[in-house]
């Protein structure tokens, strides 16, 4: 792969495809076994990222590595190996570099109390003080809203024309691609496949080369009416009203209703209470006022294991924050709400779990050697399918799935859909939390949009009106 | 896909780890032992002589093996109870304080009830028991009721029992002894009633009390409750991650209490048996704890909070104890024992810290590879 001076790059490819260990291989977090990098035709031995920043190699990880304690100044100058710490020029630095590339941002302001698109500011504040001449994104628009993606684009382009300086950019977003980059590096299977300028190629060449074979992108597929409106209410959430600790309200009386065997998307930008609103599913908010019903039974919130015990099924937004336990073994996650099937009188049977995960682990397609190995050995979208497996196995009456596509290539996004579908048809409840519309579009039959913690519309798929849902979501109605 | 190899992959470097980690541990106990030596080198005396004290003291010397088993009770039963809080993801550090009262709880029935019997050996110890589980209740209760740190609470409330400790034996209607015609009094209790010692076995001339096989009993028990009970997974869920746990229905609260109130409960059996098992000759005073929580702590830390490999790392550290009494009569610093093992301890914290720095890096590497 060759990187030239003053142009954008897109590193596109599935998940798996190895994109991020490429990219870490720059950055020194990776060793590579063979192979040599050479810079300005000199050949380089990346070792450790203090290496490759000396290089001139940085890099804005997907996962922000920022200190939400300090202020963000004190983060950008973190990582410096200077004794003295200078406030001031800090402040200047934080200050000039925002108002060179347009990336204003309060340099006193606390870092943990910035939106994901603030923080990623820092992040990329951090990475451009050093003068970067080859600067690395990692996914930068999957926590971001659509204008601040636009923003980060902006500021790349910038950074390229003015600085002569190299971006490239790892997605897996075609369109962002298309968009935002000069030239296109696809990868598949650890290889690089196709390389071409961007301006030559279409939406469908880059889908096909990344996935070796055609894709149904858009599949609208017939939204047979399953036996939706007419069906019991499963799920039923009136006058909801979470207050967060600062304040304010996060829920503002959300009412919702799903029925056996349809899936209701909850669509809206991201940070209008629907994280929240898996919490209260998932047993960890309490509500301030409102009711939770399940099958027509009230169900206490906030007590530990009570929605899951009255048929929720829940695949959470971030699993490793609710959705497993990365430090114990396969087996032991995917049994971590029904133990006492595999347990009797408070002994556990350590033979009749090991034989319901690898059960488990075949009906879901879950790559892992042995179910004893730890969870954090298995790639995301493998722990996504011991999560969804779990969730599944336990037959809920309700399946709630908050992003769960987040972060997943494109098979694994079809994979996704399918069991989420099947789980409709078989009778579930499903409510698919979603800021990708596209999502919703294509999974969803009874569309709700969420704004400012309040479902403030809904609408059938079949009868879907885009402006009126695009108002919905933008607060204009 | 790439899976399998990615996967077979993943194995091979699993066990190159342990090997690894192997090295580390004997590469840190080596580096201890020569500092150690060296210290006892630069103090003037000879390294040889000391280590020759050492396990005099501990093994060799007729009955000492003995007494470091009967030192090694105590440690263990502490060890556990802590083991079991951290894997709840509770630190309690108090151990010393629950111990001390502990044996507080268990000196009211021991001593005080006339004539001992084999019932009043159990009700003691069971008080003693109840007494250590409440005296560390008292910081849960303190962490779920108010958010006070439990690690704050638990510390603090070692030196909150001293003082009760030696409140009871100031008075005669509670603890003291008050032997008539004695001006000085020793701040002491009558010694435990005859019939409520706990038995002495003798084997070789080393005697120690039953308190050694129960302790053991007590440490294999638990490590079935911790690796093969529902209780002991959702501990363990609770510790890893407590949201996860939230959602899966384990209660903060109710598995949170039981951590903590297994961990006092544990060393408050420690101290009532070290009190029916002979320590001070059978009387409660008020330094009869002399550190033998902070010693079991330290114990756990070492075993990484497992209750079977804190059986031999208890005797290791029982040994340094009974082997330190031989130092002083060879001629060396006692005090010495006491860096010796802080530095054994810190050697055998530097290769799983460094293992976990290792694995937290390559899961974040893991986490935006993604598959």
């Amino acid at each position: 792969m060759v990187l030239e001076a003053g142009r954008i790059y897109g590193i596109l490819g599935q998940n798996g495809a190895g994109k991020s260990t490429l990219m870490k291989i720059l950055i020194g977090l990776v060793t590579p076994d063979s192979g040599e990098i050479y810079m300005d035709g000199q050949r380089v031995l990346v070792k450790s990222p203090q290496n490759a920043a000396d290089l001139g190699i940085g890099m804005v990880h997907q996962h922000f590595s920022l200190v939400d304690a300090l202020t963000v100044w004190e983060n950008v100058v973190l990582g410096d190996r200077s004794n003295r710490l200078d406030a001031g020029s800090a402040r200047t630095i934080v200050a000039e570099i925002g108002g060179r590339y347009g990336l204003e941002i309060d340099p006193d302001s606390c870092v943990g109390s910035l939106t994901a698109g603030q923080r990623q500011r820092v992040e990329i504040i951090k990475c451009l003080r050093r003068n970067p001449r080859v600067l690395i994104f990692d996914e930068p628009t999957s926590v971001l809203t659509m204008e601040e993606s636009e923003q980060l684009f902006a500021v790349l382009r910038q950074v390229v024309r003015d600085e002569g300086g190299t971006v490239a950019l790892v997605s897996h977003r075609l369109e962002e691609v298309l968009r935002a980059t000069d030239n296109v590096v696809i990868m598949r299977d650890g290889r690089i496949v196709a390389e071409m300028p961007t301006s030559d190629s279409t939406l469908d060449d880059l889908a096909r080369a990344m996935v070796g074979r055609d894709v149904r992108l858009h599949t609208s597929e017939a939204h047979h009416m399953r036996h939706g409106a007419g069906s019991d209410a499963v799920l039923r959430l009136s006058g909801v009203t979470v207050a967060s600790r600062r304040g304010g309200t996060v829920l503002d009386g959300l009412s919702l209703t799903v029925h056996a065997g349809e899936i209701v998307g909850v669509a809206g930008t991201e940070g209008n209470g629907q994280r929240v609103l898996a919490d209260v599913l998932s047993s960890l908010c309490k509500v301030t006022t409102g009711t939770v019903e399940v099958g027509g039974v009230a169900v206490e919130t906030g007590r530990a294991g009570a929605m899951a015990a009255s048929g929720i099924g829940v695949v959470p937004e971030d699993r490793h924050d609710s959705g497993c336990v990365l430090d114990m073994t396969v087996a032991e996650n995917l049994m971590l709400t029904s133990l006492n099937r595999v347990s009797s009188h408070g002994a556990l049977d350590r033979t009749a779990m090991r034989k319901s995960a690898e059960r488990l682990i075949s009906q879901f397609g879950v790559s892992c050697p042995s179910p004893d190995v730890p969870m954090w050995t298995l790639s995301g979208g493998n722990q996504q399918r011991v999560v969804l497996a779990r969730e599944l196995s336990v037959r809920p009456k309700v399946l709630v799935a908050a992003q769960p596509m987040r972060g997943l290539d494109v098979s694994a996004i079809e994979y996704m859909g399918d069991r989420l579908r099947e789980a409709a048809n078989a009778g579930v409840g499903v409510l698919l939390i979603s800021s990708e519309l596209d999502e919703i579009l294509h999974l969803a039959d009874r569309i709700v949009v969420i704004y400012k913690g309040a479902i403030v519309g809904e609408m059938r798929n079949e009868a879907v009106d885009m402006t009126r849902l695009g108002m919905l979501m933008g607060g204009a109605i | 896909m790439n899976m399998v190899s990615r996967s077979a992959v993943g194995r091979l470097r699993f066990s190159s780890d342990q090997r690894e980690l192997a090295l580390l541990y004997v590469a840190c106990l080596v580096g201890a032992l020569l500092i150690s030596l060296l210290l006892i080198e630069f103090n003037g005396s000879s390294w040889s002589r000391a280590v020759n004290a050492l396990v005099d003291g501990a093994f060799q010397s007729p009955g000492r093996w003995g007494e470091t088993l009967r030192r090694t009770a105590p440690l263990l039963l502490v060890a556990v109870g802590s083991g079991v809080a951290t894997k709840a993801g509770i630190v309690n550090i108090g151990q010393e304080g629950q111990l001390l009262v502990g044996a507080m709880g268990g000196a009211f029935i021991l001593t005080l009830v006339q004539p001992g019997s084999p019932i009043m050996l159990v009700l003691g110890i069971a008080l003693g028991a109840v007494a250590g589980a409440l005296w560390a209740g008292l910081a849960g209760v303190l962490w779920y009721w108010r958010r006070i740190p439990i690690v704050l609470s638990t510390l603090l409330l070692v030196y909150l029992a001293s003082q009760i400790a030696a409140f009871t034996l100031t008075r005669g209607a509670l603890l003291l002894n008050v032997v008539p015609g004695e001006p000085n009094r020793l701040l002491q209790s009558a010694a435990v009633a005859a019939g409520s010692r706990l038995g002495i076995i003798e084997v070789f001339g080393n005697r120690f009390s039953l308190s050694v096989p129960i302790a053991l009993v007590i440490a294999l028990a638990f490590s079935w409750l911790l690796s093969r009970t529902t209780w002991g997974f959702r501990l363990k869920v609770l510790g890893l991650n407590s949201r996860t746990a939230q959602r899966a229905g384990v209660s903060h609260f109710r598995y949170g209490m039981s951590a903590i109130l297994v961990s006092g409960a544990m060393a408050g059996t420690a101290g009532a048996m070290m009190l029916a098992g002979g320590e001070s000759q059978y009387k409660f005073s008020s330094g009869f704890s002399s550190s033998v929580g902070w010693d079991g702590l330290l114990v756990s830390l070492v075993a990484r909070n497992s209750p079977i490999l804190a059986v031999p790392v208890a005797v290791v550290f029982a040994a340094l104890r009974s082997g330190s009494m031989f130092l002083s009569v060879a001629g060396i610093e006692a005090v010495l024992v006491d860096v010796v093992r802080a530095l054994l301890v810190v050697a055998l914290f530097i290769p799983p810290a460094i293992s976990e720095l290792r694995r937290k890096r390559r899961a974040m590497a893991r986490q935006t590879e993604r598959v």
